[in-house]
């Protein structure tokens, strides 16, 4: 028979901000977790499935490479002790109150890469790790297009038929001293 | 057999606001960006938006690249000021069989503790006074399944479970998701679908020459309505009395030059099917609502195309129930749909579960397995066609066409889709003679509706297909063929009315047939396939048009300048994705050198437009238009939904209309004042003879003939001081035409404007007589002396406006698997003057995916195994990912306006229709074999090269 959810405390750290413990029930995905819990609503529920992308996240540890994780399948408390960055905390928010967008937020905003946005935080996520993995492991100038694409491949968009976000990362990384060899 | 229906021809209704009398009504948008919070206004421009006029990013781009919650789906109550905190949460559980009797439900799996706080069916609402708003238009006759009868579709709602806290109602849906044995169902029965939503026929025969009148055609006559005898129209019979009779005589007579056609003549018959397609808007319905009982108040967030009619049918749905309500409060986010969030029956079925919420907020939002159960889908159509043609000169005689959609289990638009899709058939063509039947069929479906194409994908997607076997069995090149027969400026469509402006297919068929990938089809192929054994390669074109529009597009707009010169503008758009607050913004540019600081769109209260509309533009009489329009007040519509097609000219036109009289009625004026300046009457006195058409704006600065350049500040400073119109509110409508009214303005005189109501606002220097006349809002409302509707025949008329697209897909088959690679495509279109080239292209990208979807991979079964039974998700429903659509090998030409006073026009459909047939094309060119039925993929190759 089924029961009411048995909670569990959790701890994380969002966004460079220490979130917890906080009660959580067994079986919350972690993309519930961020939406009802935390509010940060950015990681978008998209199939519920790990389909489609949309509610990918980072994951940041010391001395690796940073990954994309699935929120939307991945059980919140998978993340007992770790660190999290989700869309939210990309951009740098300035003693005068402005913001500095990272570089691949400046790059989709800038080459008009979105149009309704919804899969945007999935595609900043991709790209932010393409980019990180590039600084520390370049590849030839020659296949830049096929790292992209299998990079950014398993998101889908449905407004913009992807040439503007892969045109946007592709420009990015040709751009940004260090990512290509040659 | 039914009664001959004569429906609202309307592509888009709206219900009537006098039915919700005596409740107070208002509609608020989100405010984008990272300080996002509930105004009237939408986003704002960041640092650095504009180079000159121009956008370097979209008005909305901060919030949307940062994560804000800027959709309805991410606000929860604690977000939503004067909100409780406490959220409800709800969830449907819905019928899966359509011929079985509904007994009830069995909840025993939750347990104790997971059963709902709160339980609604059918007879809850029964007892509390909530039926269905009755609008035969859109919702059905019933929210929930009545227990012991049968439900009208597979995936209707039978319950609505709701839970105070979020955990238990994220464990009981969890517990509940696939479940077969929730539902009880009894005895099997028939199925129990609405009757037939309609059916209407277009026929047309051309007169004795280019001028003379047609013989018969639903601009000059009528279009024709039928009833139904059970799955068949029942059309009139042939005569040659009235308009119905002398129609079917005429499809009569080209049914019978069609059967008597000799060697001389190819008659190509084909029948095609197109399948029904969920539109995956990445924002799943979605809406939050909260019932203040103490104060009567209905307070709603919704994901809704259509945010004037959810505000509306809240108001006749609670009206009268035993809930007391005395004001809506609609708050609408950003959303996407394509079309599919529009007059949905969702946002009601959150209403019922806020009113059940005892207080509490109550959020009721789709995953993905109940968005493709309940949500709108892209209506199947069954198509035959015929198309005569003269073997000598490959002229096309006659086309006759019978397209049959399946509309599921509800109203919603099938039956305006049906013949907005039975219309566009005729695609680039002219026709002498055509025959379109428009048929829409009810069924236990899940309901289809307004989904991006609107029925002309579906339908061109098969004339394409048929010109393309044409010229195969003519032994033709396909776009000569095209060439022969294309559409041309002043020709009459297939309702008998001439396109607006010039029609430019044949300059694109002529690009067309000059690329390298259709002039060297034969060689590529030969070469390609001598290369990659195994491989079949392929070349399809196609081209079409799309109608943009509605038939009744209204649209107000607002825009005022300050003594300092900074524009502000207010507008009825809001945003869905395409970048309408961006483009709006732009165009205010382009006609005065400068674009608003301060831009608030969605904007829903017009206090110094006190206008009057019964919301009837298609169906009322002449002589009654006439008597109402005697009504300086009146309008036949106050504002109409969103859609992705009519922001840039429709809506733009309220813009331009507005930046063109301040132009023209203070910047203009003030400007001559200030060069008049000095003695014997300063530098204008030798220049005096300058005329408006020779003022140029641009980067703030106003000059031209020769003048000193002015600052656009120190020009507003001037018509401030002179009490000179410094700022303008109007409203447009256009029904295939735009209206136009007379105005006395103050110190100028009777005016004819291209709008139907105006409202002015003086710079303080006005004396005080002018002042005084600001008496409405503190605007100057000026009752029009005269106005010219376009008659009420053209709602006959279909469509006038059109945007053309060519596609060129250049495709390789796998013989062994039948799988379809893109190499690459090249489309070539018309959209008149761009107005933010970046925003174009992206919707031309996004459409060819979308076509791509449709054509290679979309597909949901019809009835029982189709979405209404809840399994269905993005893992076995596959959408075009990146590597499907040849990202990095598309390439896209856009015609070059004819003059620079080209206006915008709307693309949002025409950029994803040709690539659908110019696919099948190319597949036919590939492995020798004509599919007739979409999608087309890789079981079906492989069935057909075994």
């Amino acid at each position: 028979m089924t029961t009411s959810p048995d909670p569990q405390a959790l701890s994380l750290t969002v966004n460079d901000r220490p979130v917890g413990p906080v009660p959580v029930p067994r079986g919350t995905s972690m993309q519930e977790f961020l939406h009802e819990w935390l509010g940060l609503t950015g990681a978008r529920m998209g199939c519920g499935q790990g389909i489609c992308n949309a509610c990918t996240v980072m994951i940041e540890e010391e001395g690796k490479l940073p990954r994309e994780i699935r929120t939307c399948i991945t059980g919140a408390h998978w993340f007992e002790g770790r660190r999290v960055r989700t869309v939210e905390g990309h951009a740098r928010q300035e003693a005068d109150g402005s913001l500095t967008l990272s570089p691949v937020q400046q790059a989709f905003v800038e080459a008009f890469a979105f149009q309704c946005g919804y899969c945007t935080p999935g595609f900043v996520t991709a790209a932010t790790v393409l980019i990180e993995r590039l600084r520390q492991r370049p590849v030839e100038r020659g296949q830049v297009e096929s790292v992209v694409t299998e990079a950014l491949d398993h998101h889908i968009c449905r407004c913009t038929g992807y040439v503007r976000y892969h045109t946007a990362v592709r420009d990015l990384v040709l751009a940004t001293p260090g990512l290509v060899t040659a | 057999m039914t009664a001959p229906s004569h429906p609202n021809l309307s592509r888009r209704s709206f219900l009537g606001g006098s039915a919700a009398a005596g409740i107070a009504i208002s509609v608020s948008f989100l405010r984008g960006g990272a300080q996002a919070g509930l105004v009237e206004a939408g986003p704002r421009p960041g640092p650095g938006w504009l180079a000159g006029t121009k956008p370097r990013y979209r008005l909305d781009a901060l919030a949307k690249v940062t994560g804000a919650k800027t959709f309805t789906r991410d606000y929860r109550a604690r977000d939503l000021p004067g909100w409780p905190d406490a959220q409800a949460h709800a969830f449907l559980i819905a019928a899966t069989k359509a011929d079985r009797r509904f007994d009830g439900l069995d909840l025993s799996g939750l347990g104790d503790g997971l059963q709902p706080d709160r339980l609604v069916l059918h007879e809850d609402l029964v007892r509390d006074g909530l039926s269905v708003p009755p609008h035969p238009d859109f919702f059905g006759d019933r929210f929930l399944v009545p227990k012991g009868e049968t439900a009208r579709l597979l995936g209707q709602p039978v319950a609505i479970l709701i839970y105070y806290d979020y955990p238990r109602y994220a464990a009981a849906k969890r517990a509940l998701r696939f479940a077969d044995d929730v539902v009880r169902y009894g005895a099997s029965t028939a199925f129990a679908p609405p009757p037939h939503y309609g059916a209407t026929r277009w026929v047309r025969i051309e007169g004795d020459g280019p001028e003379a009148e047609d013989r018969f055609s639903p601009f000059r006559d009528a279009p024709i309505f039928a009833g139904f005898d059970g799955d068949e129209p029942a059309w009139p019979a042939p005569g040659t009395e009235g308009a119905p009779a002398r129609g079917m005589a005429a499809a009569e007579a080209i049914a019978a030059e069609i059967a008597g056609a000799g060697p001389e003549a190819l008659v190509l018959r084909r029948s095609y099917g197109s399948q029904s397609v969920d539109a995956s808007a990445m924002e799943a319905d979605n809406g939050n609502v909260w019932y203040d009982a103490a104060s009567g108040a209905l307070h709603l967030m919704m994901a809704t195309q259509s945010p004037h009619e959810v505000a509306e049918t809240a108001a006749l749905l609670v009206k009268g129930s035993r809930f007391p309500l005395r004001q809506v409060d609609l708050k609408v986010g950003t959303t996407v749909g394509y079309g599919t969030k529009d007059h949905h029956l969702h946002p009601l079925l959150c209403i019922l579960a806020g009113l059940y919420g005892e207080g509490r907020p109550v959020r009721l939002a789709n995953d993905r397995f109940e968005q493709f159960q309940n949500g709108l889908k892209r209506h199947s159509f069954r198509m035959d066609t015929t198309l005569l043609i003269d073997r000598a000169s490959g002229r096309f005689r006659a086309m006759a066409g019978r397209y049959v959609c399946d509309g599921g289990g509800r109203p919603n638009y099938s039956m305006s889709v049906s013949f907005v899709g039975a219309t566009a058939a005729q695609s680039i063509y002219y026709l002498p003679k055509s025959d379109f039947q428009a048929v829409a069929l009810a069924s236990r479906a899940v309901e289809a509706g307004s989904t991006r194409g609107y029925g002309t994908l579906q339908t061109m997607s098969a004339t394409e297909m048929l010109v393309d076997e044409a010229a195969a069995l003519l032994g033709r090149d396909a776009i000569d063929l095209r060439l022969a027969n294309v559409f041309r400026t002043g020709q009459r469509n297939s309702q008998g009315a001439v396109p607006a402006g010039a029609l430019r297919n044949e300059e694109i068929l002529n690009r067309a047939a000059a690329h390298p990938l259709w002039r060297e089809r034969q060689a590529k192929k030969a070469a390609y396939e001598a290369q990659h054994p195994g491989r079949r390669y392929g070349i399809g074109f196609a081209q079409v048009h799309k109608d943009y529009g509605t038939g009744a597009e209204a649209a107000l707009a607002s825009l005022e300048i300050d003594p300092q010169g900074r524009l502000t503008l207010r507008h009825v758009a809001h945003e869905m994705g395409p970048g309408v607050t961006t483009s709006q913004a732009v165009m205010v540019g382009e006609i005065l050198g400068a674009v608003p600081d301060r831009t608030e769109f969605g904007v829903v209260r017009w206090p110094q437009m006190p206008l009057e509309t019964g919301d009837q533009p298609y169906t009322t009489a002449q002589a009654e238009e006439d008597r109402l329009a005697q009504n300086p007040r009146w309008t036949p519509r106050f504002t109409s939904p969103m859609s992705a097609t009519n922001s840039a000219y429709y809506l733009g036109h309220a813009t331009r209309a507005a930046a063109r009289f301040l132009r023209d009625h203070a910047l203009w004026p003030a400007a001559r004042s200030l060069w008049g300046r000095g003695y014997g009457g300063g530098a204008l006195a030798s220049y005096h003879t300058m005329r408006p058409e020779e003022l140029r704006l641009a980067e703030g600065r106003l000059s031209g003939a020769g003048l000193p350049p002015l600052s656009l500040a120190a020009v507003a400073a001037e018509a401030h001081r002179l009490g000179l119109p410094v700022g303008v509110t109007l409203h447009s409508f256009n029904r295939w035409q735009w209206t136009e009214a007379e105005f006395d303005l103050p110190g100028t005189g009777r005016t004819r404007l291209p709008i139907d109501a105006l409202a002015l606002r003086y710079g303080a220097g006005a004396s005080p007589e002018r002042q005084a006349l600001m008496s409405t809002a503190g605007w100057h409302f000026i009752e029009r002396a005269a106005v010219f509707y376009p008659a009420v025949q053209r709602n006959n008329v279909g469509t006038t406006y059109y945007s053309p697209m060519a596609t060129l897909a250049e495709i390789a088959v796998d013989t062994g698997s039948g799988a379809v690679t893109i190499l690459s495509h090249h489309s070539i279109l018309e959209c008149g003057r761009q107005i933010v080239p970046e925003l174009v292209s992206g919707q031309i990208q996004g459409g060819l995916a979308m076509g791509i979807g449709h054509a290679l991979k979309e597909f949901l079964p019809l009835y029982e195994d189709g979405p209404g039974d809840g399994t269905w998700n993005w893992n076995r429903y596959e959408l075009p990912r990146a590597r499907d659509v040849a990202v990095w090998n598309q390439t896209v030409e856009i015609l070059p306006p004819l003059s620079d006073t080209d206006p915008p026009k709307g693309i949002a459909e025409v950029v994803m229709i040709a690539v659908v047939p110019a696919l099948a094309n190319a597949v036919a060119h590939a492995i020798g074999h004509r599919f007739h039925d979409l999608p087309i993929r890789p079981e079906h190759i492989r069935e057909v090269l075994a």
